[in-house]
């Protein structure tokens, strides 16, 4: 044993299989580690600096972790991290409930089931920013049809859904369920078609009720599928920004400024780069740490 | 499955409805709004089926014929993106799936991370670069900044797909002598159309909708779709019709796939389903 | 299975190259602006037969003719910048129809070919800042925002036209331009853009419901808020006023009351100051003129206020002129023929002020030395009295008093001399142009929004955003 051996067993490697798997996976490192590492960097770094982009000196003063303290400092920052949990929050459990609940619902193989279940693909395939524009109009409280409707059933929306403290960010979270669900609902679908049969056929000769086969037998051959909605759609959710740019801009006060929008302002509207800079490396280290979570269990699923 | 009562199949017959009205009305809304003359739009009570429909909202955004130009640009860097995405991602995916050397394996959570960036972080480092590479303005500046993260997707989606794959044929063409290499491309690769059908379909929904990379990397002459909507979106008065017209041309990627790769699509998404 | 797979991906491979090369058969856009015109061969000084009678503008200058015809061969005169290209940024306001009119005709005199872009007011601003800030003098022309003027000059992105301006003074007869219009794009005493044209803050009332309660139009504030509540019918669904209520749109609104009141946002030192006992108050009565307007109105941007009054939703409507001939056209409207404009009101014995905004248009301060003649060229040209009478009949917004004085403009847009009016006692400063306007802005834009909907009084609300002020001013 010892390093004759370690050297051999890696030039085995080189040589037979792994050496291809490295060329296979070299052109992609490159290309990334070419494009996009300088950009991390870059926005790691300039966190710990003063940098105006418009600033025609373009000075930048280190700051060192004064970015940092900076947002956790700031009430605006604590408001938009609370806005940001709720909404992802919120749509990930309604859209995974939902999204699962569609998918039983059409999941059998005839023709009206497929016929709707194409239609489906089509909230996700608009341009986010139309789909903000077009719920913005629909929510709109003196022109729009949701309000109009309301109304005749005596429903007063006052100042409208988006308008409304309180209401505003349900009213996005609507707007991301309609946009976003078809997506679980062909992930489920997908779990659903890979099912094996047989346990369901056992639970049927012990008597089982379908609730209880969908409880006991569904749900825990789900589990990975679940796993891997939960994944997409949180880290997707962390970064909705069209939605919010277009229906509230932020609004009612800064209710619907989440975490990527706050981001956006202050780097894209007032070029304070440190400080956005800081902002978006906080964004990214919790969703980091969610994503670490996720892929444990989900590890664990697979021993 | 045991049978359902005739109760329980009218509510679900119900909920179907409720649930097709749902996700159909805007898009119905978006789609009559652009028949309808300005003034019509927003009149109350409203006209869902009898009102005065025009075409002048489709001739005015054809005549401009920036229109053409906006669906030329889309497709140039959609279909840029997504065939260099898929040739960096595939075999990047392969490897990753069979690998055993631990480095290599754990390199797919630095793309992981890649993809959990908010990307206006990345957008002004990147913009900065390209003015230095002078790729401002030209298809490949949003090409590559695309392509890096939609990439990173792909290599995901290939790595489960080839953990599912069976082994057992290429193990056999390596038995009859082939490389490795050439077991990845005439056995494994054949294999896993489908996947890659799924994961060109991702890439080219996600560019092509994409619109905070296009604003700040083209120029006017490279703008894409998503930007000819947002011109249509002016301080003063939003011209429904026009972006009704350049959204119906956004969306059509997406209708002929569901109407003839539907289940590409939904495969797609099973590989994370059983392996993760 | 596997037949059905390969005619998939066929037609999907044949589509999509379809579709390509349908679009790359398609004529390739000229450089030469979108514009389908007819271009006759010496552009007529004098006023076109679109002009109707009456008052309502012909819908033919928004439509369409869809034929493309080559401007034609150059004349013999030398033109020295003939051949230069120049790309222009330009805001998606109503004058861009007057620049698709009249860039042909400049090609065609000039030989220089500016090609337009069409930019929302947010992507206008964020690619005019990339383009500034990386130096890639992407457009040579834009059109900036008056309230941008002091952000684009103390970063010395525009070029500094005083000197241009004075040297050709004789061409441009400064002095019939109104005193006013050059506050777009002045800063510190210079000038780095040069005026486009004005939009005065006039009230727009619906003349039918006023004459049916008895009503003058009002003439101050007090006066305008008394109206409002008598002609707000929630019942029938018609409400006194429109106003602004979220974001920028918001803070802009409040600032023009602010100015209607005689009051500023400025402390004397000129840093702001928006948390002063009078500027609480008008924020209040701000407020009280909400609940003459529809629900929805917290929630308004300009769209929206829009809507409100083209659809015939509310009796009076404070906005830019230059809106002023959307209400005339049948497409959009619902009120043609049922609207005018009076002089917005002032408070109560102040000595009368008109909120007065608009666009400059500037040149590139990175773009090279033959680019930026040849963009002054064009910019004397579109001040030049015979074009500015075109411009004005295309919805460009008035330069000159000479063509608002002038009888074929009157007949045609019969506010016009209002509009003089109002731009005579203009006040180009109530939204201050420093280089730190956005912060201010966005900050009023939170908190009035907040104040609006109720989760602030007008005291918690200024002072609130005083406090983002000074915390993001640099």
């Amino acid at each position: 044993m010892g390093l004759n051996n370690q050297l051999t067993r890696t030039y085995r490697r080189f040589m037979m299989g792994d050496g291809v798997y490295l060329w296979l996976l070299l052109p992609l490192l490159a290309f990334v580690a070419l494009i996009a590492l300088y950009p991390l960097a870059f926005s790691f770094g300039i966190s710990l600096f003063e940098y105006r982009l418009t600033d025609p000196n373009q000075t930048k003063t280190f700051v060192g972790l004064g970015n940092y303290l900076k947002a956790f400092a700031d009430p605006s920052i604590q408001g938009s991290l609370q806005a940001t949990f709720a909404f992802v929050i919120s749509t990930v459990v309604v859209e995974i409930a939902f999204g699962l609940g569609l998918a039983l619902l059409l999941s059998a193989e005839n023709f009206v089931s497929q016929f709707i279940r194409s239609f489906l693909l089509l909230p996700m395939a608009l341009p986010p920013l139309v789909i903000g524009l077009v719920w913005k109009a629909l929510y709109n409280v003196d022109f729009g049809v949701i309000a109009y409707y309301a109304k005749l059933i005596g429903w007063d929306m006052g100042h409208g859904a988006l308008a409304t403290p309180g209401w505003a960010l349900p009213a996005v979270v609507l707007v991301d369920v309609w946009e976003w669900t078809p997506l679980i609902m062909f992930i489920f679908l997908a779990g659903l078609k890979s099912l094996p049969t047989e346990p369901y056929e056992a639970a049927r000769v012990d008597g089982a009720s379908r609730w209880q086969s969908f409880i006991y037998l569904t749900l825990p051959l789900l589990r990975p599928t679940l796993l891997v909605a939960l994944l997409l759609r949180t880290m997707q959710s962390f970064k909705a920004f069209d939605i919010i740019y277009a229906t509230t801009a932020g609004g009612p006060g800064l209710e619907t400024t989440v975490l990527n929008y706050q981001i956006y302002k202050v780097g894209l509207v007032f070029f304070d780069m440190g400080y956005a800079s800081a902002l978006a490396n906080i964004l990214l280290f919790i969703v980091g740490l969610l994503s670490v979570i996720y892929v444990m269990v989900l590890e664990r699923q697979q021993l | 499955m045991q049978r359902q009562s005739r109760l329980e199949k009218s509510f679900l017959a119900i909920l179907t409805v409720v649930v097709l009205l749902f996700f159909m009305i805007p898009l119905y809304w978006l789609l009559i709004t652009s028949l309808k003359y300005g003034r019509d739009a927003f009149a109350l009570p409203p006209q869902w089926a009898f009102f005065t429909p025009t075409l002048k909202n489709y001739t005015d955004a054809l005549a401009n014929s920036r229109s053409l130009m906006y669906i030329q640009n889309s497709l140039i860097i959609t279909t840029g993106t997504t065939l260099l995405s898929l040739a960096l991602g595939v075999p990047a995916g392969y490897a990753i799936a069979r690998t055993r050397w631990r480095l290599l394996n754990s390199s797919s959570f630095f793309f992981l991370i890649l993809l959990m960036v908010p990307p206006v972080a990345t957008l002004i480092p990147f913009y900065l670069v390209m003015r230095d590479l002078h790729l401002l303005g030209t298809y490949w500046a949003v090409i590559l900044l695309d392509t890096a993260f939609d990439a990173s997707f792909v290599v995901w989606m290939m790595r489960s797909y080839f953990l599912d794959v069976p082994q057992e044929m290429e193990e056999a063409a390596l038995v009859d002598g082939a490389s490795h290499f050439t077991a990845f491309l005439q056995v494994a690769l054949p294999l896993s159309i489908p996947g890659i059908i799924s994961s060109a379909l991702y890439c080219i929904i996600y560019s092509w909708n994409d619109f905070l990379f296009a604003l700040m990397l083209t120029s006017p002459k490279t703008k894409t779709i998503p930007l000819g909507i947002l011109a249509s979106f002016s301080a003063v008065d939003i011209s429904w019709g026009q972006m009704a017209t350049l959204s119906v041309f956004a969306i059509i990627p997406a209708v002929i796939i569901s109407l003839f790769l539907n289940r590409y699509f939904v495969q797609g998404l099973t590989m994370g389903a059983s392996k993760g | 299975m596997k037949m059905k797979l390969r005619l998939a991906m066929w037609f999907s491979v044949l589509s999509v190259l379809s579709m390509v090369l349908a679009s790359c058969a398609a004529p390739t856009p000229a450089v030469v602006v979108q514009t389908q015109v007819v271009v006759q061969t010496q552009m007529v000084p004098q006023v076109q037969t679109q002009v109707v009678e009456k008052t309502v503008v012909v819908p033919q200058v928004q439509t369409q003719v869809v034929q493309v015809t080559a401007p034609p061969q150059p004349t013999q005169v030398t033109k020295p910048y003939d051949g230069v290209q120049l790309s222009m940024a330009s805001m998606t306001d109503q004058y861009i129809q007057a620049f698709r009119w009249l860039l042909p005709y400049f090609a065609q005199q000039t030989g220089i070919v500016i090609s337009i872009d069409e930019l929302g007011y947010v992507d206008l601003r964020q690619k005019l800042v990339a383009d500034f800030v990386a130096h890639t003098a992407q457009y040579d022309l834009m059109t900036t925002d008056i309230v941008w003027s002091g952000e684009f000059a103390a970063n010395k992105n525009t070029v500094d036209l005083t000197d241009l301006i004075a040297r050709d003074k004789a061409e441009i007869q400064p002095d019939d331009i109104l005193p006013v219009m050059w506050t777009e794009g002045e800063y510190q005493g210079r000038q780095f853009a040069f005026p486009l044209g004005g939009y005065a803050n006039v009230l727009n009332y619906r003349k039918d419901l006023f004459e049916a309660a008895g009503l003058q139009p009002p003439t101050t504030q007090e006066e305008m808020l008394a109206d409002a509540q008598k002609l707000t019918d929630a019942g029938k669904g018609v409400y006194g006023i429109a106003l602004l209520g979220a974001g920028s749109a918001g803070a802009q609104d409040f600032m023009v009351f602010v100015q209607q009141h005689g009051g500023t946002i400025l402390g004397a030192d000129g840093k702001p100051k928006v948390n002063t006992p009078e500027n609480v108050k008008t924020l209040e009565y701000f407020g009280s003129l909400f609940k003459y307007a529809p629900p929805g109105n917290a929630d308004y941007w300009w769209d929206q206020r829009e809507t409100a009054f083209k659809q015939g939703k509310v009796a009076m409507m404070e906005g830019w002129s230059i809106s002023r001939n959307d209400y005339e056209d049948p497409n959009i409207s619902q009120v043609v023929g049922k609207a005018d404009i009076t002089k917005a009101p002032v408070a109560q014995g102040m000595q009368p002020k008109y909120g007065f905004g608009g666009w400059g248009i500037a040149i590139n301060a990175d773009s090279d030395k033959k680019k930026q003649e040849a963009a002054w060229i064009f910019i004397k040209w579109l001040a030049s009295p015979e074009v500015q009478k075109e411009w004005v009949l295309h919805r460009g917004p008035p330069l000159r008093t000479s063509t608002m004085q002038d009888p074929a403009i009157v007949k045609a847009l019969p506010w016009m001399p209002k509009l003089l009016e109002s731009f005579q006692n203009g006040d180009g400063n109530y939204r201050p142009r420093i280089p730190q306007y956005s912060i201010i802005e966005d900050a009023l834009g939170t908190y009035v929004n907040s104040f609006l909907v109720g989760k602030d009084t007008a005291q918690s609300a200024l002072d609130k955003a005083q406090a983002q002020i000074e915390k993001n001013w640099k």
